[in-house]
């Protein structure tokens, strides 16, 4: 048993962190409502079964869930903390809005999820949604819209595109089964990629080596166009996959957004039905998505076209700058822990957050900051960066000095 | 100081003929020996200590013990839910062979496609996990899980759609009348390990010995089925039912029960002191009567399977403990089988009340309080409500009298007349409540015509039966 008391895989977020948090939040929120979206929050609860249907959460993920009984579960249906936000959005939509109305939504929050040791097991996500038929103009905007937060953090994104249909194709003419695929795609992303030459093999007239060609990463529509002049007798199924992820290839290039294509890229594919993209700093990834039309109509809603989008925030919050932190420059300090002295600090707080500033009462023996005020009976001491003291009567004149002084 | 634990019930001869021919004779295991723990001869670095059969991986991944032997199939029903826990299989000894099956009723039909096309599916079992892993795997879209206390079998097709059991093949599974769909495991007595008993400490003498009876291949994997695909096709609902269904215990309440109906002049055939079927004949227009494990009636009651039932006060507060909303509710105290639900600690600890036993262990500096119960709601309930701060609460199926003071530091346990408490050198604490036989109904329940007719007849002689044996 840990001596901890916090849980393995749990974090605290501490002021440095939070500041860091809100920097994400803010620029993400900003972008969202910037480009039209509106924001929800789901639940952290749901019901078990939303997620356990074939097509929603992978089986991967699915062995990952925190579900349990609740207090009312005597019936044995179990209920879950939150794995996956882009279920519970199409839940949202299916039980809210019209069948096939767009809506455009975002959210910020988190989902939970077992892991071993101390891998994270709570992921906070700044999320969009975007559902009805908007493709593939929809599939363009949230490449745009993430690409425009991750530019407003001061992060050099690079995009990579994918459409999962393209291996699926391949698996599938192979004749895998739907859970032979989903291990075998695990084990090329496992960095197994002789896993394709025993594809290939079961695939007549392959011709051009499938294995150089599906893990390589190309450079938009002329890859494109290679792959499938090089597959399209063999596997043709992968021809709407490809042309898909064309359109919106083409489309950014066209727009300036720099992108790579990578055939193999998504893990847990199985809700996606579309082209797929993941945005990587430095190496790392943080932030992915893609198109899901069959996830609506699964949580009872028609077949209605959606795409969506996830930004890590843990992953973010540990790539971007301190950046300024915010917090109070001006500190405030009792002269004595006596009524008047109190009085005293409380009527220039008071002054002080009428006038919208920032401060900070000062604990016992907290040093002196840049800018002190001490307060007394007699009225309040001064201080500004080591500069003389200066005695002044009321409380609204000390707001008044702080702006003569640019505080 | 090498701690086995060793399997009671039916693999406990087998069990005992691969020790024995291993070289480890465990003085009174075979011969069925009352005692928990138990010496091996000529060995004084051993201590075996014998658990029900369910319990051992849980006292094992604990690192309560360093070695066990159990069926595969407890140990891969634990890991189904936590499949980080620090087990080990080391070899199949052979030993008690059977499969894990999932079966639907014959009324459903022996196809999973079948199953998933129903608008909602219950699955009883006494392997939870196995079975949660089971329906996640097939995709099942809506289905719960009834963990029951066994006898899963006689659940379909009224109170169940389908089942996970143990049965020695296809044929026997057949033989209770329902139709397998899928074989989960090849189980069998294994010997298991704790993961850091096995990285560090020496345990070659039980194990070299115990390998000369190891059958050959590696650990089975519980197989899973391929995902049904959803069709879309929801079959209607089961037709609602017309006649009052009842519940009756087996096992050691029985006897207190037909006692409680010849008072109420109720006369079930083929359920008396001596007979036990499962569905006895009522004799009363409209009046179906069914027996299951008194642990389960609460559940069924609250989800309208049952409309009356009787079971201990144990079982009702039990389940009202983990479900605080559940309708279900007491409606009769027939006074009988009465005992008391304790806290129950070690002799030798120097406290007569929770609260002083508390101090003594924080004095002591333990870290966290061990309570071992086969009521993990009312013990997880007791441990709140008494501020026991950090504590762990261990889940037992049986053999409770063994677990203090080397395996937890309290028990809750029910005690009749304390002469057991005595013999294994134990003492109540704390009193959490006294329980005895009742009958139980759902809340709100509305029945009418001739239901409500039959209802109030059975429930009318039972508060009748009840009351005069609370006058004597």
């Amino acid at each position: 048993m840990s001596d901890s008391m916090r849980p393995p895989g749990m974090r605290d977020w501490l002021p440095d962190d939070m500041a860091r948090f809100r920097r994400i939040e803010q620029a993400f929120r900003d972008v969202c409502l910037g480009w039209g979206y509106e924001e929800v929050r789901t639940p952290t609860i749901e019901h078990l079964h939303l997620f356990t249907s074939a097509g929603t959460l992978s089986p991967q993920m699915l062995g990952r869930v925190y579900s349990f009984l609740d207090w009312d579960g005597w019936t044995g249906e179990r209920v879950v903390l939150r794995p996956d936000s882009t279920i519970p959005v199409a839940r949202l939509y299916a039980e809210n809005e019209d069948p096939g109305a767009v809506k455009k939504l975002f959210y910020v929050q988190n989902v939970l999820r077992f892991a071993q040791g101390d891998e994270s097991r709570e992921d906070w996500q700044c999320g969009v949604e975007l559902i009805g038929d908007m493709q593939p103009v929809g599939d363009i905007e949230l490449v745009l819209i993430a690409a425009e937060v991750l530019q407003r953090l001061g992060l050099d994104a690079r995009i990579k595109l994918s459409d999962p249909g393209i291996l699926r194709a391949v698996l599938s003419r192979a004749g895998y089964s739907l859970p032979e695929q989903l291990a075998l795609y695990d084990r090329v992303l496992d960095g197994e990629l002789s896993v394709l030459d025993e594809v290939a093999g079961r695939i007549s007239g392959t011709g051009a080596p499938v294995r150089s060609l599906l893990s390589m990463e190309g450079d938009g529509v002329a890859y494109l166009d290679n792959l499938l002049s090089a597959l399209r007798a063999a596997v043709p199924e992968i021809e709407r996959s490809v042309a898909d992820l064309r359109v919106v290839s083409g489309i950014l290039s066209e727009v300036g957004r720099e992108h790579a294509i990578a055939p193999l890229l998504v893990r847990n594919f199985e809700y996606y039905t579309g082209p797929v993209f993941e945005f990587y700093v430095d190496g790392v990834r943080v932030g992915s998505g893609g198109r899901y039309d069959s996830l609506i109509g699964l949580v009872g809603r028609g077949d209605v076209p959606a795409s969506g989008l996830a930004l890590e925030m843990d992953v973010l919050a540990s790539v971007i700058g301190d950046g300024a932190r915010q917090g109070a420059a001006v500190v405030i300090r009792p002269e004595a822990a006596e009524r008047a002295a109190m009085a005293a600090a409380f009527s220039l707080a008071g002054e002080l957050r009428s006038a919208g500033r920032a401060f900070r009462i000062a604990g016992a023996g907290e040093p002196a900051g840049g800018c002190e005020i001490v307060a007394s009976g007699e009225g309040f001491t001064l201080r500004l960066n080591g500069s003389a003291p200066r005695q002044i009567a009321r409380a609204a004149d000390v707001v008044s000095a702080l702006s003569e002084a640019g505080l | 100081m090498i701690k086995i634990a060793l399997p009671a019930g039916d693999l406990r001869p087998p069990v005992a003929d691969v020790l024995i021919s291993s070289g480890l004779h465990v003085e009174g295991y075979g011969e069925g020996s009352r005692a928990y723990r138990l010496s091996v001869r000529g060995r004084d670095d051993l201590g075996v200590r014998v658990f029900r059969e369910r319990d051992i991986p849980i006292q094992i991944a604990l690192g309560n013990y360093d070695l066990g032997v159990c069926s595969l199939s407890w140990v891969k029903e634990m890991q189904a839910f936590f499949p980080a826990q620090p087990i080990v299989p080391v070899c199949d000894l052979g030993a008690g062979a059977f499969g894990v099956y999932a079966a639907s009723s014959i009324i459903v039909g022996g196809r999973l496609r079948e199953i998933a096309a129903l608008p909602s599916v219950r699955i009883a079992s006494d392997y939870p996990n196995l079975a949660e892993a089971f329906a996640m795997a097939a995709r099942l879209p809506r289905y719960r899980v009834q963990s029951v206390w066994g006898a899963a079998e006689a659940y379909p097709p009224e109170d169940a759609d389908a089942v996970v059991i143990a049965g020695a093949n296809e044929a026997a599974v057949r033989a209770h009348g329902l139709l397998p769909l899928h074989c989960l495991l090849q189980s069998s007595a294994w010997l298991i390990a704790n993961a850091a008993s096995l990285r560090r400490k020496e345990l070659a003498s039980v194990i070299g010995p115990l390998m000369s009876a190891a059958q050959p291949g590696g650990t089975p994997d519980v197989s899973l089925p391929a995902p049904v695909p959803s069709n879309g096709v929801r079959r209607d609902a089961a037709e609602e039912r017309t006649a009052v269904r009842m519940a009756i215990p087996d096992g050691h309440q029985q006897r207190h029960v037909v006692d409680a109906l010849v008072d109420a002049g109720l006369t079930f055939a083929g359920y008396d002191e001596t007979a036990c079927v499962r569905r006895p004949a009522s004799g009363i227009d409209g009046l179906e009567v069914k027996v299951v494990r008194p642990h389960d009636m609460p559940q069924l009651v609250a989800l309208g399977q049952f409309d009356i039932a009787i079971t201990g006060r144990d079982c009702l507060l039990e389940h009202l403990h983990r479900f605080p909303s559940s309708p279900v509710q007491e409606l009769v105290d027939l006074q009988r089988g009465q005992y008391n639900l304790s806290a129950v600690v070690t002799e030798d600890l120097p406290a007569d009340t929770i609260e002083d036993a508390l101090a003594h262990w924080r004095r002591e500096g333990k870290a966290s309080i061990r309570v071992a119960s086969e009521f993990m709601g009312t013990a997880d309930y007791y441990a709140r409500s008494r501020h026991l701060w950090r504590y762990q609460v261990m889940p037992i199926a049986g053999a409770s009298e063994g677990f203090v003071p080397e395996d937890a530091e309290l028990l809750i346990e029910g005690t009749e007349t304390g002469k057991t408490l005595r013999e294994n050198r134990l003492k109540p604490i704390d009193l959490l409540y006294r329980s005895t036989t009742c009958v139980i109904g759902r809340k709100g329940a509305t029945l009418d015509g001739q239901s409500k007719t039959v209802f109030d007849h059975v429930l009318g002689a039972l508060r009748r039966a009840g009351e005069a044996a609370g006058s004597v």
